[in-house]
């Protein structure tokens, strides 16, 4: 048995995250407890439409959320119950809205800062509908064995540790979210466990109050005691010390009030929950409060450490009587345990799992990423730069700083080449047409390949297998090359020539020889243009061929090359797309003088058979 | 329950039709010259100068002068600019127009569960407490108005008659509308005067105790709370409130000045059972602390910063009951965070640190906390067996008690 919260509430969340969040905690504890999951919906109008994933053990269930409280409860009308995890601006229309339905029996308010107006409000409000409101700033309530309203009760080892999922004898009543799980901690250790535990909230006006509770509690014939978890301020508790001593009552009442502390504090100094504030005229202090609670013949200790041996007492006290009856104790692990994760399965090195990637660069599961085991911040604090990052990334190398200066010639040199090339154009083309950057750029990459900027990784695989297999033997190398490929990559350009020299590559070798640079490759290269460029003016190393021999002088592997040109050209891309972006670029369309429109004549379409 | 001081208070009044004297709230001395160019009764007036801060005993502490002319008023002013008193700076003043009287009334509006009562006396001033059975009180349930022939039978109750009765019905209705819409919690004029130069009731004072937590739906309220205690929040105060204003959950502080036991529990109800377990034992409180709700681990890593810097503290209290949702583990990173920056900066020598708590992720938690010993801190830690407040007794009297 229990009050308010059983196995037949039926719950609507009005609320977003927070209230999936509580979803989730009642759901661990209907799975201890082997019950039906009591969440019936979700109203947020945001969200309206979609559902919420609630796992339940090893399932996850899927509950609906409205946009409304009535549409909620039209659709689902088993629910009697309505938790309120909405913000304290509106969190009153949802409690009104809460009342006024239908369905809708006992409401539970769990958040914080509602305005003691409202509060007032809903007092008066639920009074005339002959309903409960719980709160605000309540935490929940939790019937052992029966149903779980709301957070209260905390993580999954903390229901079975204070034996949550079976009914004990004590009832408890706290202002105090935090301590709710305290007490019931403390009932489990000093006695048989609880019936049912409610947080009312630490508000000046707490909608419902202890003595409402209390007489609930005593028509509850499993509940043999009720502890009060009580604060300075306010006439609760002694409204409750005043029901007590009215007349005989079935329930043992323990009760222990916090605030002894302002005695002490500098005059006007409070703190502690809203709630919590003396009268003007020294009423509602702990001292008066616990004294007039002992003398209404409840158990009150004086502090908060000695509740556990009044508990104890009392517990001990009803059991020499008979009216508890020792519980046969449902040893933990005979309860269910929540299904673990996969990650912590796996860490636990219960289980091996095929990866499906592997990665050998990078590793960003710590606080920062490691490039090849290196942190991030320690390589920029070192004074490192993008060429050493490319190093790593590409290469698995830290490449020396002559390198790297090397590397970052090639990418300021190859970063752009003006509009009218497939790649700028493209991406320029796409900037025209209302293209977002990413897939403009990408439309200009896409344009890189055997025909543009894609010579690279062909130049130095080639010159490479020239200068392992015809070191000294250009011709034969060319012969090999027209037999088996045809034009050697690298090698040709349809303006420049031996006349009109490629700048950019006679800087790139100037930069060799300045850097002092082991060019094996390049040499190579060399040699063969002067066989080709005797041939033909124009057969000289251009610019791709030269940044192949240089980087796989360098030491890049033949599948990195054209990366360089990737990147280095991206630059330029986002370049055009910005400066078409900023310009207001017009869509693009051919002219017909542009297009050769060789086709058929207008013909009949033949019938169709 | 949040305090506005006179000023504000007064323009709430104003805006409900509420009289009060004319004044001005001056926040530098350079305001002056020119409020007495534009204010011409500042000319003429005699006037009252008051610190215009949440100072509890102005009078007592000579930060009260009156009947002053305008250069009285002036070097009145620029005297209390700036004073220091119990350790806070007067940044404002108030200048009022002085009405004297003969007679003082008393008219108050306070919240209760039900509704609101409103007070009224046909007295003032300090006469009003030792004479508490003789102001009357009538009841308003809220989401109501007070009707005209409640208010008049109130007044009458209370001594007023003749043309009074219907001016206290006026005011009070005002006075009760002011409470209304603005989110009143406690209303207080006194004294309530007439003022001789019109013949009508004039609010020569203005307690005004608005709900803090409204303040979304008064979008005009542009004045800042004052402090309840008598004294204004330290710098350390503000910053945790600041941040305690734009955080999930909440972070609290409140310094004791002179305390021994430094707080930082868990919980807006644990906290206090925490005080009260300190004060059992004869110990002194460094201040009150509370963190709650799941804040971020860089919030409660700021007021663990706050907390080792309490001047000559010899324990910290880290407890907390057995936590609903706040994750242990993530909000003992920041205190153990806070903890190792104090130490590398000197601080925390000979204090004993104290840690008592359950919750989500506990057992991680604890263990991080019992790994500072290893670091060389001075730190007890204890877990869900050890009952809620015995690390406070343990602290003051000795663990193997």
């Amino acid at each position: 048995m229990s009050i308010i919260a059983n196995t037949d509430s039926k719950v609507v969340i009005m609320g977003g995250v927070a209230g999936v969040n509580a979803a989730k905690r009642m759901a661990e504890f209907c799975y201890l407890c082997d019950l039906d999951f009591n969440v019936t919906s979700f109203v947020y109008p945001p969200d309206a439409g979609k559902s919420a994933e609630i796992p339940f053990g090893s399932q996850f269930l899927s509950v609906p959320i409205y946009k409304t409280l009535k549409e909620a409860t039209d659709n689902h009308p088993e629910t009697n119950t309505c938790l309120i995890y909405i913000g304290a601006n509106r969190a009153f229309a949802g409690a009104m809205e809460a009342l006024d339905n239908n369905s809708v029996k006992f409401v539970s308010m769990i958040t914080e800062g509602l305005p003691e107006k409202d509060a007032k409000l809903l007092i008066q409000h639920s009074k005339k509908v002959g309903k409960l409101v719980n709160g605000p700033s309540a935490i929940g309530i939790l019937s052992a064995g029966e149903c779980r309203l709301g957070v209260i009760g905390g993580e999954y080892n903390n229901l079975k540790l204070s034996k949550l999922s079976r009914q004990g004898s004590f009832g408890v009543l706290t202002k105090s979210g935090g301590l709710s799980n305290e007490i019931m901690w403390l009932v489990s250790q000093f006695a048989d466990g609880i019936t049912t535990t409610i947080g009312i909230g630490g508000d000046t006006y707490p909608c419902t109050d202890f003595v409402t509770f209390l007489e609930l509690f005593e028509k509850d014939t499993q509940t043999k005691a009720v502890i009060i978890v009580g604060e300075m301020g306010g006439d609760l508790e002694e409204q409750a010390a005043e029901w007590y001593s009215a007349k005989p009552r079935r329930i043992k009442l323990i009760a222990v009030v916090s605030g002894f502390c302002q005695e002490t504090l500098p005059k006007g100094m409070k703190f502690g929950h809203a709630g919590a504030k003396e009268g003007e005229r020294g009423e509602g202090s702990a001292r008066s409060k616990t004294e007039i609670l002992a003398k209404a013949g409840v158990m009150a200790p004086p502090t908060f450490g000695d509740l556990g041996d009044t508990i104890k007492t009392v517990y001990e006290d009803l059991k020499s009587t008979g009216q508890i009856k020792e519980v046969e104790e449902i040893h933990p692990s005979d309860l269910p345990d929540l299904p673990r994760k996969v990650e912590e399965v796996i860490t636990a090195g219960d289980v091996m799992v095929q990866p499906l990637i592997k990665t050998t660069i990078t590793d960003d599961r710590g606080e920062e990423p490691l490039y090849c085991g290196y942190r991030a911040s320690e390589l920029i604090n070192k004074g490192y730069e993008i060429p050493h990052i490319m190093g790593l990334l590409w290469n698995k190398r830290l490449v020396s700083d002559k390198e790297a200066d090397m590397m970052r010639r090639i990418i300021m040199l190859a970063a752009d080449h003006g509009p009218c090339v497939s790649g700028a154009f493209a991406t320029i083309m796409a900037a025209c047409a209302g293209i977002g950057m990413p897939q403009a750029v990408a439309a200009g990459l896409i344009m890189i390949g055997p025909r543009f900027g894609g010579a690279v990784t062909d130049a130095g695989k080639y010159f490479k297998y020239g200068l392992v297999n015809y070191p000294n033997d250009i011709p034969g190398f060319l012969a090999h090359m027209k037999k088996n490929f045809g034009p050697v990559p690298g090698i040709g350009h349809r303006v420049k020539s031996l006349k009109n020299p490629d700048k950019r590559v006679k800087e790139l070798i100037k930069a060799t020889i300045e850097l002092d640079l082991r060019t094996p490759h390049l040499d190579y290269a060399l040699e063969v243009e002067k066989v080709t460029t005797a041939k033909k003016d124009n057969l000289i190393l251009n610019v791709d061929g030269c940044m192949a021999c240089i980087l796989t002088d360098l030491g890049f592997p033949n599948e990195t090359l054209n990366g360089f040109f990737v990147m280095a050209r991206t630059i330029g891309m986002i370049g055009h797309w910005c400066d078409q972006k900023r310009e207001g670029g017009r869509l693009i369309r051919l002219f017909n003088y542009l297009v050769n429109f060789a086709v058929p004549r207008p013909r009949d379409v033949p019938d169709k058979k | 329950m949040a305090k506005v001081l006179e000023g504000p208070g007064m323009e709430l009044f104003n805006k409900w039709g509420i009289r009060t004297p004319r004044h001005v709230v001056i926040s530098s001395t350079d305001q002056i010259e020119s409020l007495v160019q534009s204010n011409q009764w500042m000319r003429e007036c005699k006037m009252v100068v008051k610190a215009h801060e949440a100072i509890g005993s102005r009078m007592k502490l000579g930060l009260v002068k009156v009947d002053l002319d305008v250069t009285e008023a002036i070097e009145t002013a620029q005297e209390f600019m700036g004073r220091e008193v119990h350790g806070l700076s007067i940044s404002q003043v108030i200048i009022a127009e002085m009405l004297s009287h003969d007679e003082e009334f008393y008219l108050a509006v306070k919240s209760t569960r039900e509704g609101a009562e409103i007070l009224m006396a046909k007295f003032g001033g300090i006469e009003v407490e030792s004479n508490w059975d003789k102001v009357s009180h009538t009841f308003v349930p809220v989401g109501g108005k007070p009707a005209d022939d409640q208010l008049e039978k109130c007044a009458k109750e209370a001594g007023f008659t003749g043309e009074l009765v219907e001016k206290m019905r006026k005011f009070a209705s005002r006075l009760y509308e002011c409470y209304d819409n603005e989110d009143g919690l406690y209303m207080e004029i006194n004294p309530l005067i007439i003022n001789p130069n019109d013949g009508k009731l004039c609010a020569l004072d203005a307690v005004v105790m608005l709900d803090g937590d409204s303040r979304f739906r008064h979008p005009d309220w542009s004045f800042s709370f004052a402090p309840e205690f008598g004294r204004a929040y330290t710098e350390n105060e503000k910053q945790i409130m600041e941040i305690d204003s734009r955080v999930k959950g909440s972070v609290k502080l409140i310094e004791i000045p002179g305390g021994q036991v430094a707080m930082l529990p868990a919980g807006g109800g644990a906290s206090v059972f925490y005080s009260d377990a300190v004060i059992a034992k004869d110990g002194t409180l460094a201040n009150y602390a509370e963190y709650s709700g799941d804040p971020p681990a860089w919030a409660v890593e700021a007021l663990t910063d706050k907390i080792c810097s309490l001047p000559d503290i010899k324990h910290i209290i880290v407890g907390g009951a057995i936590a609903n949702f706040t994750d242990v583990k993530a909000t003992f990173t920041g205190i153990i965070a806070g903890f190792r920056k104090a130490k590398e900066e000197g601080q925390l020598k000979g204090v004993k640190i104290w840690v008592r708590r359950g919750g989500p992720n506990e057992a991680v938690g604890l263990e991080y906390m019992r790994k500072l010993k290893d670091e060389g801190f001075d730190i007890h830690v204890y877990d869900r067996y050890t009952p809620l407040t015995d690390i406070v007794k343990y602290a003051l009297e000795g663990e193997d008690k």
